[in-house]
């Protein structure tokens, strides 16, 4: 390397202020809250209208129908429409999407901001009046089939469907798919959909518009779009709110010739109103966030056991779950699980560093002027947090009790709400191969579960 | 962000270097792009473009292994690397106040990673590539069906009849000494961009890649790479593929013109109006109409040194009338091409894509290294919606009928459960 000349290591100042930002609060007269949020320079604009509709609100017997709903309002508002709802946007270069989960019915609508008003007057059409028709319904039912043998064969959503099975009670919606079961859907019909969708009620939703608005009436576009909406349909029953259980125990979920096992460990925690979210949050960054996390350092950088674990806080209204999953080789999968026990129990038992402490709460908080930078990912965070009912300055308070967090706060905050002898081991892999050594750990009883 | 001016300069040892403000965020994106990836990658030693992306993660002659994560990690930074057929990418993006630091790890990583490179470095990474090829491919279903379609459309031997992620046997078969080679080969600064998007003063900027990266030595010219071109199909190759897989799937691949002219914009147009999204043709009349398939699918995989790639996929009880369905519409297509709404709707969605892939620093950043890279005109970016909207309906009908008639391509079926 002749002639090679370096300079000393940089070091750099303070990273620069910023703040997630925050909307002005407006509501549609007898209808949705409203957010509107200026960001100058996105030429994308980003609608976000959240339905206090998610499948944990679904009727009994009906699992699915939030998400089939979704689904079908994207069929426009003529019976047998075709393609002319999606052709409508995509001529103004919008493009318009539902989905459902458990908290909400979420529909989201991207265009670039001078065509903004055009494109709530169609999404205008969509919600008041959409076609919802048998037909469509029938055919969405098919495909929705089609796609859970899909999710099944795959073995990351196969792990997450059986983590859910497993660790909430029978009783609880949360227990069973978001988007239903090959018998919940093959039985819903185009009433079922229309029923479900008329009992949305406006006045619980929120609708979220972002983008360079300045120069543009948004929220005259907005109040346009949405008033006069109305429910037509019973109410719906309330969300479930059944909290996970605890273990120990390991499920196997047979997929006979598999080179891989997906792990998937878990605990349930509170939900995102508990003051200790945010130093959950930083354990699990510490533990499985990126390439230098405890569990990474082991499992990739140390053994190659995987491509990469990650450790994270699933979201949902009534709780949330720690969960700890990647997928490993399939002949080192009770040793891959082994040093994952190992590392979750670390945190109890050999606390948390300072300098890891702060380097996971500035890679939290400091990542999240590159997370936010778009219109629309402020604006599915925004609806988000109105729809868990955290309100509007949720992600500002978020990023701001992370930047508070302590390596003891942390530690504390991780024993009072995980326990590392009573988690939930889900692996997806071959059983004649895993099954044994995964008994030979002696954490848990294993049983066995068929994949489909 | 709105289109700004970009402040190009190559320093002394041959690297490219292109600088745009925005000031949106208060942030700085880095993007290096070296011009190699599988394409150049010779027989028996498949992945190793990959595997060494991997390895330039482990450290170099000031940075400890893992280091570079660390220190990337702890500023809140997002990052990764990714290899494709034609290059390898480097990226981070950081708060502006840490670009010289950004710098630095990708000045020291240019200039000495061999320094760093050891056995034990080599075979931890090859475990973790060889993982992440079963975690994306083989343990996936249909996961091999890009690699099968690649090997069935290009002959044996053709720089792309291989993907990036390589095979097991090369991957175990590759050395410490292939690595150092590679490195010697294709990572000096004259087979490099660098490219620059942020919150940033350019000429500040301009002075700082000076001071980091000027000490490099240049190194020697990459070699040339062998020749991609591929044209047309002229019949159907096909493959069943037996696999425990959930259902019956149909994928076809069609190659296209190459990046860079005025071709692919209309072949790219086209296959958008066949099968992009809902509103396709395809799907309408696969999916809605017929209902002989749950999902149907058409996208275009630019490449500038080969053809550019077209893939179909479908999934549904019959693959034959999937095929025979397919095969109508192709005819339909290049004999009476598009109507005009269908194809203002394809330059309409080529806009907002052109805005989704440019509206964050990260993504300004990656499309300037590539649009400088492939075609020596980093500005190239800003002229794709124009490039789009100039497309008529003849020029869509005539890519149409050249590249995506009834009867050539290759073609994948998958039986289904067993």
């Amino acid at each position: 390397m002749s002639g090679l000349t370096l300079q000393p290591r940089p070091v750099p100042g303070p990273v620069p202020a910023w703040s997630f930002p925050v909307g002005t609060e407006g509501r549609v007269t007898g209808g949705p809250g409203t957010l509107r949020c200026d960001l100058p320079g996105r030429r994308l604009a980003a609608v976000r209208l959240v339905l206090d509709a998610g499948a944990s609100r679904e009727p009994g017997g009906k699992d699915g129908v939030a998400t089939l709903a979704a689904r079908a309002l994207l069929e426009g508002t003529e019976p047998g429409g075709g393609t002319a709802l999606t052709a409508a946007f995509e001529r103004i270069g919008a493009s318009l999407y539902a989905s459902a989960d458990l908290t909400a019915l979420r529909i989201a609508l991207d265009v670039p901001v001078p065509r903004l008003g055009e494109a709530l007057e169609l999404f205008s059409t969509v919600i008041r009046r959409p076609a919802l028709a048998d037909s469509d319904v029938a055919r969405l039912v098919n495909e929705r089939l089609e796609e859970i043998a899909q999710e099944d064969a795959d073995p990351g959503s196969r792990a997450a469907r059986e983590l859910r099975a497993v660790m909430f009670p029978e009783a609880a919606r949360s227990s069973r798919p978001t988007g239903g079961t090959k018998e919940s859907i093959a039985a819903l019909t185009g009433a079922d959909v229309r029923a479900f969708f008329s009992s949305a009620v406006p006045a619980e939703a929120t609708a979220v518009v972002a983008g360079d608005l300045s120069g543009t009436d948004a929220d005259a576009a907005l109040s346009g779009a949405l008033e006069g909406w109305t429910a037509t349909g019973d109410s719906l029953q309330a969300p479930d709110t059944i909290e996970p259980t605890a273990g120990p125990r390991i499920v196997v979920v047979d997929r006979p010739g598999s080179v891989q096992s997906y792990m998937s460990i878990a605990h349930g925690v509170p939900n995102r109103s508990h003051p200790d979210w945010a130093n959950l949050m930083v354990a699990s960054h510490v533990l499985g966030g990126g390439l230098t996390s405890r569990l990474n350092a082991v499992l990739r950088e140390e053994k190659g056991y995987t491509y990469g674990v990650r450790a994270g806080l699933l979201r949902m209204r009534h709780c949330g779950l720690f969960i700890t999953q990647g997928a490993v080789h399939t002949e080192v999968t009770a040793d891959a699980v082994s040093d994952a026990l190992t590392e979750l129990r670390g945190v109890i038992s050999r606390g948390i560093s300072a300098e890891e402490c702060g380097s996971s709460v500035r890679a939290l908080a400091d990542r999240a002027p590159a997370e936010y930078e778009t219109a629309r990912a402020v604006a599915a965070e925004l609806a988000d947090a109105s729809a868990s009912g955290l309100g509007p300055d949720y992600p500002r308070r978020y990023l701001e009790a992370v930047r508070a967090a302590t390596p003891d706060g942390v530690a504390k905050a991780y024993a009072t709400h995980v326990d590392p002898e009573k988690l939930t081991v889900i692996v997806v892999g071959d059983a004649a191969q895993i099954r044994e050594p995964l008994e030979a750990l002696g954490y848990a009883t294993v049983s066995i579960t068929a994949k489909d | 962000m709105a289109e700004q001016p970009l402040h190009e300069h190559t320093l002394g040892n041959g690297l490219r270097v292109v600088v745009c403000e925005d000031h949106v965020v208060p942030l700085a994106a880095v993007n290096i792009w070296y011009g190699v990836g599988s394409r150049h990658e010779r027989a028996g030693r498949t992945g190793l473009a990959h595997l060494f992306e991997h390895l330039m993660f482990q450290g170099s002659a000031n940075v400890a292994e893992g280091e570079h994560a660390a220190l990337l990690e702890s500023a809140g930074a997002t990052f990764n690397a990714s290899t494709s057929f034609e290059r390898t990418n480097y990226y981070e993006t950081v708060p502006v106040s840490h670009l010289e630091l950004a710098l630095w790890l990708e000045a020291d990583r240019m200039g000495t990673l061999p320094a760093a490179l050891t056995q034990a470095n080599l075979d931890n990474q090859r475990d973790v590539v060889k993982n992440e090829r079963r975690q994306r491919y083989d343990n996936q279903p249909y996961g091999t069906a890009f690699e099968r379609l690649c090997a069935l459309t290009f002959p044996a031997g053709h720089p792309y009849a291989h993907t990036p992620i390589g095979s097991m046997e090369d991957l175990d078969a590759t050395t410490l000494e292939d690595c150092t080679d590679f490195f010697a080969t294709w990572y000096a600064p004259g087979n490099a961009v660098l490219s620059i998007v942020g919150d940033v003063d350019p000429e500040d900027t301009l002075a700082a890649v000076e001071r980091y990266f000027g000490g490099l030595p240049a190194g020697p010219q990459a070699p040339g790479a062998r020749p991609g071109d591929l044209g047309p199909l002229d019949g159907v190759r096909g493959e069943e593929v037996d696999e425990e897989v959930p259902s019956p799937a149909y994928f076809a691949m069609f190659p296209l013109p190459s990046d860079g002219g005025n071709d692919i914009e209309a072949a790219e147009l086209a296959v958008e109006i066949l099968g992009g999204g809902s509103g396709s043709r395809l799907y309408d009349r696969m999916v809605r109409r017929d209902q002989i398939a749950t999902e149907v699918w058409a996208g275009v995989t630019r490449l500038a040194g080969g053809p550019s790639l077209a893939i179909v996929d479908a999934v549904g009880p019959d693959v034959d009338k999937i095929a025979a369905v397919l095969d109508e519409e192709l005819a339909r297509f290049a004999a009476d091409g598009p109507d005009a709404d269908e194809t203002a709707r394809a330059t309409a969605q080529a806009e907002r894509g052109f805005f989704e892939q440019t509206e964050t620093v990260t993504g300004l950043a990656n499309a300037l290294s590539a649009n400088a890279t492939q075609f020596g005109d980093p500005a190239r970016v800003f002229t794709a919606p124009k490039r789009a909207a100039a497309v008529t309906a003849d020029d869509i009908t005539e890519m149409a009928g050249r590249w995506l008639a009834p009867g050539a391509r290759t073609v994948l079926t998958y039986g289904g459960a067993k």
